[in-house]
């Protein structure tokens, strides 16, 4: 047993001690020794996870665990890399819960999921078979779907529809991923996946691309792809905040993961049109994300629609490494697929920064309202600063962690409208595009985040009382933020990491390939060095404070705010989120059709005088209103219609039974 | 374009000829103006004028009397301003605020009162709203009489000011 595995057996078992601890220690000894535990898991993934990248690989089989098959465990460079970040986002959000759990997630049965939820994130990416994968994504969705209602009893009907939602879709994503893989299995004669990918070539197109387009609903659905999107904006703000931080950091990468393991590695690649579906998907994610992102003005679902953009750009360099991979070009996709793990890394990273800020924000003030917050600068500066710096990372602007990521995309995506071939000639200029733009709006949403949220007045009583968190919860943050930095100024040394995960993922993919994957990436670190650059940037706000100082006659002397002689400002001049993002909505009305309501209230004397108006806007998510509420509807009157069946005589219902049997004997005796 | 640039071309100067230098200010002031270094960016504060000097100090800026070409802009901000050209008696409700204006401008900055009014309250004197003149509420430095005083007494202030 090397490395990985005895990691993996230590997470294991600090998983199944700390949900012991949560049931049987009483309260206060419960929350730090489930937290300390907790973050031990983490940094046994992480490290199991590291091990994988650093080349090593483990494998087992423990026939006793699962009845019939049992189970498979492969870890290779691809699952070594999910694994380091759920790992990662473990310990960090482990540490961060000692302190947040007095304030929510603290319950005895949350406290004992939370450590499966978290194992079963290491447990995906670890399995190596069909049965041991759907176990343990089972586990995975059954877990966050309990930690998510969770905190029903302080949110009433909004948690409860958020559970609703996350119920049915996490499922019929199951259902989708168990009729692919089964169907694979089958067809291929083997359950494991190195027995899959052995025989992967032999099937027929039509095969490879039903199970293709059924993984695709699965993990897509997972991974928030739109439309398949509509749990994640629920379910992400109503769960408490260090679950929604394992859920938008960690979970959803696994999505992407199922998709490059079975797209790439198992099915070997395939037809163009597959991975050409996944970039237009990804786009439309990416652009939609970002601008339902940009209009609202809570902070949760904000960071949950951003995971919807983060999640699009990812399966956007996924689609183009596919579609490189299959018109031949092999250093291109090499380079798109590692621009897209890169995101997935770097979007872990300043992800959980955000949600464990937002959660901080959360446990100050009581609301996670923008339009309600505002001064937090002054009175939480740690929180502050750490949430400005994953918003510069979310921002991907240079010297934040998702520069690099999305300039490694651009520039794969960029060099590939060399490839030839009409439809990539058109998708890749329309990809290069949504990035842009994308990255232009998720500037404005984040300075919206920042600016309304943090800086200024506060604008209600709870944001004036806010209160800086615990240290528990801020040394989790710093843990975040200690990763954030250390991607975003030196994005080159994950190098040789990436050239491994992706050798082992692209089929056919030779060393030469690999190679120019690392050397972009140094080149990266070298021509446009961010850590230079931010080194420079901060050197020359010294340099030039330091000459105004010289060169100032008088000394600088403090003034009040200059308010055009009225009376002094008050919080409610101040740019709310709902009015900073007034113009992007203008922009976009087409695409976001938000809805106001005008009602106006005449006097009971006079038609002339008005005795009260209302005024009420939402911004509604478009997609999910047009495309399900008329099949919630349709089944809901299905459901009624069907009531007339069940009238409660028995004397029916054994009929019922009776009609069913002698059908399916006939069936059967007609089959033979 | 070329039909702007051939206008300008044919209508040449229209301002006066610049009258002779005028004298020198006192000491103290001299040295603040000095700072400026012939550039006065200058604020209007009308504290409760009739509105008359504010008519003449427009003029004084116009095309005629041209005072931006002795170094005197008008800004609308003091946070942006070395002058506070100030016009008319100050009002109770304008106290607060002259005030404020003054407290916002960047050292080293000068007032200047504009009109009788700004010197003594003018026929407003004893007024139930009016709260005093200028002097009462900031330190002037540099007084332009008359009701209301000339354009070219004004730009004459102006240029005392900028030393050009």
């Amino acid at each position: 047993m090397n490395l990985v595995g005895s990691a993996l057996a230590v997470a294991a078992g600090s998983a199944g001690g700390a949900a012991l601890a949560a049931v049987v220690l009483p309260t206060r000894l419960r929350v730090v020794a489930v937290g300390a535990l907790n973050a031990l898991m983490g940094a046994a993934g992480a490290l199991a996870g590291g091990a994988a990248l650093a080349g090593e690989s483990f494998a087992a089989h423990l026939p006793v665990l699962l009845p019939l098959a049992g189970v498979y465990v492969g870890v290779d460079a691809l699952s070594g890399l999910f694994m380091a970040v759920a790992g990662a986002v473990v310990l960090a959000a482990g540490v961060y819960q000692i302190g947040y759990a007095r304030h929510a997630g603290g319950g005895r049965g949350a406290q004992a999921l939370w450590p499966l939820f978290a194992f079963s994130l290491l447990l995906v990416p670890a399995a190596a078979s069909v049965s041991t994968l759907l176990v343990a994504w089972e586990l995975m969705a059954a877990s966050s779907l309990l930690l998510v209602v969770s905190g029903h009893r302080g949110g009433g009907d909004s948690v409860r529809s958020a559970g609703v939602w996350y119920a049915v879709m996490t499922h019929l994503g199951l259902v989708a991923i168990l009729t692919g893989l089964v169907w694979l299995a089958a067809a291929a004669h083997s359950e494991t996946f190195a027995g899959i990918t052995a025989s992967a070539p032999g099937l027929s197109p039509l095969v490879r691309g039903g199970v293709f387009v059924l993984v695709l609903i699965g993990f897509g659905s997972k991974a928030g792809v739109v439309p398949l999107h509509a749990w994640l904006p629920r379910a992400h703000p109503e769960a408490p905040s260090h679950v929604s931080a394992l859920m938008s950091a960690a979970m959803v990468n696994l999505g992407v993961y199922g998709l490059v393991r079975v797209g790439l590695d198992l099915l070997g690649g395939g037809a163009r049109w597959w991975w050409l579906t996944v970039l237009i998907l990804g786009a439309l994610m990416a652009v939609y994300g970002i601008l339902q992102a940009a209009v609202t003005s809570d902070l949760k679902r904000l960071l949950a629609y951003s995971t919807v953009e983060n999640l699009g750009l990812v399966l956007l360099g996924v689609g183009a490494a596919g579609a490189f991979h299959d018109s031949g070009h092999d250093e291109l996709a090499a380079l798109a697929l590692a621009a897209a793990l890169l995101h997935t890394v770097t979007h872990a990273a300043f992800k959980t920064l955000l949600f464990l800020s937002a959660g901080s924000v959360l446990h100050a003030t009581g609301t996670r309202d923008l339009d309600e917050l505002g001064g937090l600068r002054t009175r939480m500066p740690v929180t502050s600063g750490l949430f400005a710096l994953g918003a510069l990372g979310a921002a991907a602007l240079p010297g934040g962690a998702g520069f690099p990521s999305e300039w490694l995309l651009l520039q794969s995506l960029i060099h590939g409208l060399a490839v030839p071939g009409i439809t990539v000639v058109v998708v890749l200029p329309i990809a290069v595009g949504a990035v842009a733009l994308s990255a232009g709006l998720a500037v404005a949403t984040f300075v919206k985040a920042v600016g309304t949220g943090f800086l200024a007045k506060p604008r209600t009583q709870a944001a004036e009382q806010a209160h800086e968190a615990p240290v528990s919860m801020l040394v989790g943050m710093g843990m975040a933020a200690l990763v954030c930095a250390g991607l975003a100024l030196l994005p080159g040394a994950a190098g040789a990491a990436l050239r491994r995960v992706v050798a082992g993922s692209l089929p056919g993919s030779g060393a030469a390939v690999t190679g120019g994957v690392a050397g972009r990436l140094s080149a990266l670190g070298s021509t446009l060095s961010p850590l230079w650059v931010v080194a420079g940037t901060l050197a020359l706000v010294l340099v030039l404070r330091g000459l105004l100082r010289m060169v100032a006659r008088a000394p600088s002397r403090a003034a009040v705010l200059w308010d055009c002689g009225a009376p002094p400002p008050t919080a409610r001049m101040q740019y709310t989120a709902t009015s900073f993002a007034e113009p992007l909505q203008r922009v976009f009305d087409e695409v976001l059709a938000p809805e106001s309501d005008l009602d106006v209230t005449p006097h009971a004397e006079s038609a002339y005088l008005v005795e009260r108006v209302a005024y009420s806007r939402a911004v509604p998510d478009r997609i999910e209103h047009r495309l399900y509420n008329p099949v919630i509807h349709t089944v809901r009157r299905a459901g009624m219609t069907a009531r007339a069946l069940a009238n409660g005589s028995v004397h029916r219902y054994l009929g019922y039974g009776f009609t069913a049997v002698v059908l399916l004997l006939v069936v059967l005796a007609a089959a033979q | 374009m070329i039909s702007l640039l051939r206008k300008i071309r044919a209508a040449g100067r229209v301002a006066e000829p610049a009258p002779p230098r005028p004298a020198p200010l006192p000491a103290p002031v001299a040295q603040r103006a000095r700072d400026l270094r012939g550039s006065a960016q200058v604020r209007c504060v009308d504290a409760g004028s009739c509105n008359g000097c504010e008519i003449e100090i427009g003029q004084a800026f116009s095309p005629v009397y041209d005072a931006e070409r002795y170094g005197a802009r008008v800004v609308p901000s003091p946070r942006h301003a070395d002058v506070l050209l100030v016009t008319g008696p100050v009002t109770v409700n304008m106290a607060g605020p002259l005030r404020s204006a003054y407290e916002a401008m960047a050292s080293p900055s000068l007032v200047i009162g504009v009109g009788d009014c700004a010197i003594d309250c003018g026929v407003f004197a004893g007024g139930y709203g009016v709260h005093g003149p200028v002097g009462d509420v900031v330190p002037v430095d540099l007084q332009v009489p008359g009701c209301p005083p000339r354009p070219d007494q004004i730009v004459e202030a102006l240029r005392r000011v900028t030393g050009r």
